[in-house]
């Protein structure tokens, strides 16, 4: 076809939204103005599970400045409770009020709203709500609770809410044939999303027209806007969902909460704006968790360490409910889809049971189950290698799924479209030096120093078209986006789009689609997203997806937009499109420069139409595409890091840290830079610093940011990453999603370059976060 | 997050802040850096019937040299302590010190005072007192005391300051210029509390060792003087084993709790590692720097 400014797709442009982000002139939530809002305090559980007695709101009612108490009695007639159902044999799915009505699951469920004047008068008479707690006995430890009750739904008669297994080939007979079975129990423990933005939403009930708008803060605007029209029972068209500046997502805010249906109700039965902005110790109680699964796991290899068999059971702690859209399948199940990982597995089971407990709720969260199955697998494969003495790098060499065998159907039945993997690996090796590596890490060795090098490698599902839902059996669309891309009679582009962003950047690099696409000029190109009332449908941000069916989307509207310009440049420039190109703005005839148009000009004739257009052409310079990547696309990438453990006080320190990924054809590699490092911070966090505690009671541990570690930038290692640039042939565009890619690596890499540090002592880790005090345990005992 | 109501006072001597506190008895807080204060305030741990700020009480900030002593007013910032060319040059332990309270932000509120006041068994300036052996200054409706660290700290964010007294200055004896010194800490994150923290000095000239201090942070409940392990070296010099015996001795002393971040036996663990690293990062100060 005709050249564009193809090279804004892959510029290292600085991004757009930085200006107002990095300014403070964001506008999050909590910076909206409402005339006449009123602010929310909930009355939350001080207890994991008790029954909900009568609620006192007397004393509350008679402060100066509250407007109204509430509690699941006043709400019930408002709004249905929020439940994820799935068509998946054996779940359970779990009904969740805006209020906890009867019994509170969870520490920190709310049972009552104070509504008041101000967020401060609102928690002093939130203090004053008198609850008869009638404490329960609290379930905490997902084994035993998968084997008995007490049941945190006492009417489902089990904890255990979905079981899953994936087989294929022959397993037991695998193991019998093999040379050496490496197997170990994984623990990776609870984890927390900490978004620098807490969870707020502001509901607004129009009386007049009868239209609720709510803003939140969101991933998904368009999701909970269809999920609120049932719960509410309200047209669709009667709610707008608005997801502004948003401070961070991770995923956790994926979820429909009950707060956010709580305040819409509030708003709707007091017909003034209702403004509630959770604050950290909320968003510790409440915010949906991550990870925490105990894995059995064994590898079963040759003599030169190819893969025979793998086999897994796998225990999730899914807290107290299953929560919408996702259900209590999504970090579970993903587990056992991604434990094969890269590699050519023969024969492979993986079972999976979610328990629920007395804690909070479960949700997906950056690399969701895949850096628990990447810790396990590369883990094993470690362990194998060492006992083989093959080095780390060769065994992984011997089983990665090669370039020529793709599309390759992996042994749980998820196909990757192309096999990059061994590329990957070589890349990293070579920007860490790795033979470098090693020859200083025998120097540290002699001197007794325990150096390690780890390795991880990965591959991811991204742009998940509608073949496979994200999240198995639930019933919402997730394999589609749609583009409005629209040129105003001033030339300028408008590109709307259903996503949202939680700081990724798309304003930059969805610009930088359209306007490579368009041939318009980058600053010329406008994204709108994160509001339902505008633009196309679509669910929202999450799962590596907007890259790759927003941006194929994009790529399709901004096509259909540039090909009826070209036609009525042709017709202004009295050529034939097919020797028009169009570059920055400009359309011209090629070899013949001076004969050109503008953009501008252009959307001027499209307005104007009479005689400027051609003949029968309808009028207008707007184009609305749905994209369906249908498969997705696979991503993957080589981690290498390397560490220092300083034994007598038992820290690990991270030394240096490479990435080679490879996320197809690069959008932009500054916001590719960006989002690897920002995951592999927070698999960092994972790998050494982040874990929810609760008590035997339930009770959280790690109800403050002093207790709950977070990585600063002191905790960072110099980092190189590198990009393989390889377009997919799968996806429009050849965009692959990165989004969740760095925390999916880190954990694994940083477990092996540990364990190599102090194989010496044989230690194997087993357990993350590698904290100090259980690094001292372990070396105690050596 | 959202403090309980309270009254506010901002008296501008220390007087009418003492006359204050006296009247609401034993319901209002002194108010410093609000470094710890605030967020205990904001999770409502504390719900005082009245804050009375010290910031603008005339003359409660600064640093003097007096007698061989550096004074400091109690609202001094840890900021102004980091910086200070006085403190540089007679008190180097506390600079080095400062510099592992919590974060730039945190310092340039933060203030000596309130961090000996709060008494959190893992801050530094408490463990950098007991090692120099130095003094508070506090004042009531009764007058004034100069009281010892040992009479001073008693528990956990507990000390014998009473209601009606306000903590007004800080003294510490300068340090010798000869002497060596050095403050480890093992921390989490770079800024968080010490897991456990040693303060170090040392005098003499390496096979012999005329003075020996050394204070924990984190170790126990309140600030320790090792004095068993200072007497190990100052009889048996600063050589290898003589540092080793001292820090062996010194974790064999200690009485810290386990908590959600550290078990008691890898508290004691780093009671002897971290002391045996101050020691020897002390000795090779000796001599003036
Ligand atoms: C994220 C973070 C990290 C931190 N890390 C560290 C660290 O690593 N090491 C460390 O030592 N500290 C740390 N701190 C605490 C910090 O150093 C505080 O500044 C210090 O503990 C209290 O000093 P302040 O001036 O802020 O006192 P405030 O918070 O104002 O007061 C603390 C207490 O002391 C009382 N008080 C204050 N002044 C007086 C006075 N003159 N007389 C009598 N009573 C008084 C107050 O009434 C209150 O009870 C950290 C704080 C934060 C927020």
């Amino acid at each position: 076809m005709i050249s564009r400014s193809p090279s804004l797709i892959g510029a290292r442009v600085t991004r757009v939204e930085d200006a107002r982000l990095l300014t403070g002139r964001g506008r999050y939530v909590a910076d909206l103005d409402a005339p006449g809002a009123v602010h929310v305090a909930f009355v939350r559980s001080p207890h994991a599970a008790a029954h909900v007695g009568r609620i006192d709101v007397t004393r509350a009612l008679a402060e100066p400045g509250v407007v109204a108490c509430l509690t699941a009695a006043d709400l019930a007639p408002l709004a249905r409770p929020i439940r994820a159902e799935s068509r998946t044999r054996g779940y359970r799915a779990t009904d969740l009020g805006a209020l906890a009505s009867g019994v509170v699951r969870h520490q920190g469920e709310a049972v009552a709203a104070v509504v008041a004047e101000s967020r401060y008068v609102a928690e002093d008479a939130a203090d004053l709500v008198g609850v008869d707690w009638e404490p329960l006995p609290a379930v905490t430890d997902p084994r035993a609770a998968a084997a008995a009750g007490p049941f945190v739904h006492a009417d489902l008669g089990t904890n255990v809410i979905l079981e899953r297994e994936f087989r294929t080939g022959e397993v037991e007979p695998a193991f019998r044939a093999a040379t050496l079975v490496v197997a170990d129990r994984f623990r990776f423990h609870r984890h927390a999303a900490i978004a620098m933005e807490n969870r707020a939403c502001l509901a607004a009930w129009d009386t007049g027209r009868g239209d609720l708008t709510l803003h939140s803060t969101t991933q998904i605007p368009g999701m909970i806007r269809d999920a609120l029209a049932d719960i509410l029972d309200l047209p669709g068209h009667r709610i707008r969902v608005v997801a502004p500046d948003v401070g961070g997502g991770f995923g956790m805010k994926t979820i429909l909460y009950p707060e956010e249906v709580a305040v819409a109700a509030i708003a709707r039965r007091l017909g003034r704006p209702v403004k509630w902005i959770g604050d950290r110790r909320e968003d510790l109680l409440t915010s949906s968790q991550a990870w925490d699964e105990q894995v059995d796991a064994e590898l079963a290899v040759d003599g030169v360490g190819h893969i025979l068999g793998l086999r897994a059971t796998v225990l999730c702690d899914v807290g107290a409910y299953s929560m919408y859209p996702w259900t209590a399948s999504i970090e579970a199940v993903q587990v056992i889809s991604f434990l094969p990982g890269p590699y050519r597995v023969p024969a492979y089971r993986g079972a999976v049971q979610a328990v629920a407990t007395n804690k909070a709720p479960m949700g997906p969260y950056r690399g969701v189950g895949r850096p628990v199955s990447a810790f396990v697998v590369e883990g094993l494969l470690d362990r194998a290698a060492r006992r083989l003495q093959l080095d780390p790098g060769e065994i992984r060499r011997r089983n990665f799924v090669r370039p020529d065998e793709a599309p390759y159907r992996s042994a749980s039945g998820v196909v990757w479209d192309t096999a990059t993997f061994a590329e990957c690996l070589e890349r990293a090796c070579r920007i860490a030096d790795y033979e470098g590596l090693r020859r200083q890490q025998q120097e540290a060795r002699a001197a007794g120093r325990s150096f390690g090098i780890g390795i991880a490698s990965y591959v991811e599902l991204t742009g998940v078209g509608s073949a496979i839902p994200a999240s198995p059996g639930a019933d919402i669309s997730t394999g589609t986006e749609g583009a409005t891309v629209r040129v105003d009679a001033s030339g300028t582009v408008t590109a709307t789009f259903a996503i949202a962003s939680q700081g990724q950047g798309h304003e930059t690099t969805l610009a930088q689609v359209v306007a490579g696409t368009l041939g318009a000029r980058l600053g010329d190109v406008r994204v709108v997203h994160g509001d339902t009332a505008a633009g196309p449908i679509g669910s929202g941000t999450y799962a590596s997806r907007t890259a790759v069916i927003a941006g194929g989307a994009a790529v399709r509207a901004a096509e259909a937009v540039r090909d009826k310009a070209l036609v009525i440049a042709a017709h202004l420039l009295e050529a034939s499109a097919s020797d028009l190109d169009v570059a920055d703005g400009v359309i011209s005839v090629r070899g013949a420069g001076d004969r050109r148009v503008t953009l501008r000009e252009v959307a001027r004739a499209a307005y104007a139409a009479g005689r400027r257009l051609p003949h029968g052409l309808e009028p207008g310079l707007e184009a609305t595409r749905y994209y369906d990547p249908y498969f997705g696309t696979a991503s993957g990438a080589t981690h290498i890091a390397v560490v220092e453990i300083d034994r007598a006080v038992a820290a690990v320190r991270l030394h240096r840290y490479v990435i080679a990924e490879d996320c197809g054809r690069v959008i932009n590699p500054l916001v590719v830079e960006g989002q690897t490092i920002g995951g592999l911070a927070q698999g960092v966090g994972a790998a050494l610093l982040e874990e929810v505690v609760y008590d035997g009671g339930g009770q959280l541990l790690t109800g403050t940011l002093l207790d709950y570690l977070v990585p600063m930038a002191t905790d960072m290692p110099p980092i190189t990453v590198e990009h393989l640039d390889r377009p997919s042939p799968s996806t429009l565009g050849g965009f692959r999603g990165v989004g969740e890619g760095g925390t999916i690596g880190a954990p694994a890499a940083i477990a092996n370059a540990v364990s190599d540090a102090l194989a010496p002592l044989g230690i194997e880790i087993t357990e993350l976060p590698i904290t100090p005090e259980r690094l001292f345990q372990l070396l105690a005992v050596c | 997050m959202k403090p309980p109501k309270f009254d506010y006072h901002a008296p501008t001597t220390v007087d009418e802040a003492i006359t204050l506190l006296s009247r609401y008895g034993d319901d209002a807080k002194l108010l410093a850096g609000g470094q710890s204060l605030m967020p205990l305030l904001n999770f409502r741990l504390a719900r005082p019937a009245a804050l009375i700020d010290l910031n603008r009480v005339e003359g409660l900030a600064g640093i003097r040299e007096v007698d061989g002593q550096v004074r400091f007013g109690a609202m001094t910032r840890q900021r102004a302590i980091e910086f200070s060319p006085v403190v540089a040059r007679r008190l180097p332990l506390l600079v080095e010190a400062t510099k592992l309270v919590g974060h730039l932000p945190i310092r340039s509120r933060g203030t000596i005072g309130g961090s000996i006041a709060h008494a959190d068994p893992a801050a530094e300036y408490p463990a950098v007192l007991a090692a120099l052996d130095g003094e508070v200054v506090v004042r009531g409706p009764r007058g004034e005391r100069v009281v010892k660290p040992a009479d001073f700290f008693q528990t956990y964010l507990t000390t014998t300051l009473g209601r009606d007294e306000v903590l007004t200055e800080v003294r510490l004896p300068a340090m010798d210029g000869k002497a060596g010194w050095a403050f480890e800490e093992f921390s989490r994150r770079h800024g968080d509390f010490a897991l456990v923290g040693i303060a170090a000095i040392v005098a003499g000239d390496g096979a012999r060792c005329t003075m020996a201090r050394l204070a924990t942070a984190g170790a126990g409940p309140v600030p320790v003087r090792l004095r068993a392990a200072e007497r190990i070296l100052e009889s048996q010099g600063l050589g290898d084993a003589a540092i080793e015996a001292a820090a062996a001795r010194a974790a064999e002393i200690v009485e810290p709790d386990s908590d959600l971040h550290a078990s008691a036996a890898y508290r004691k663990n780093l009671t002897r590692v971290l002391t045996e690293r101050a020691v020897r990062r002390a000795v090779t100060r000796l001599g003036g720097r």
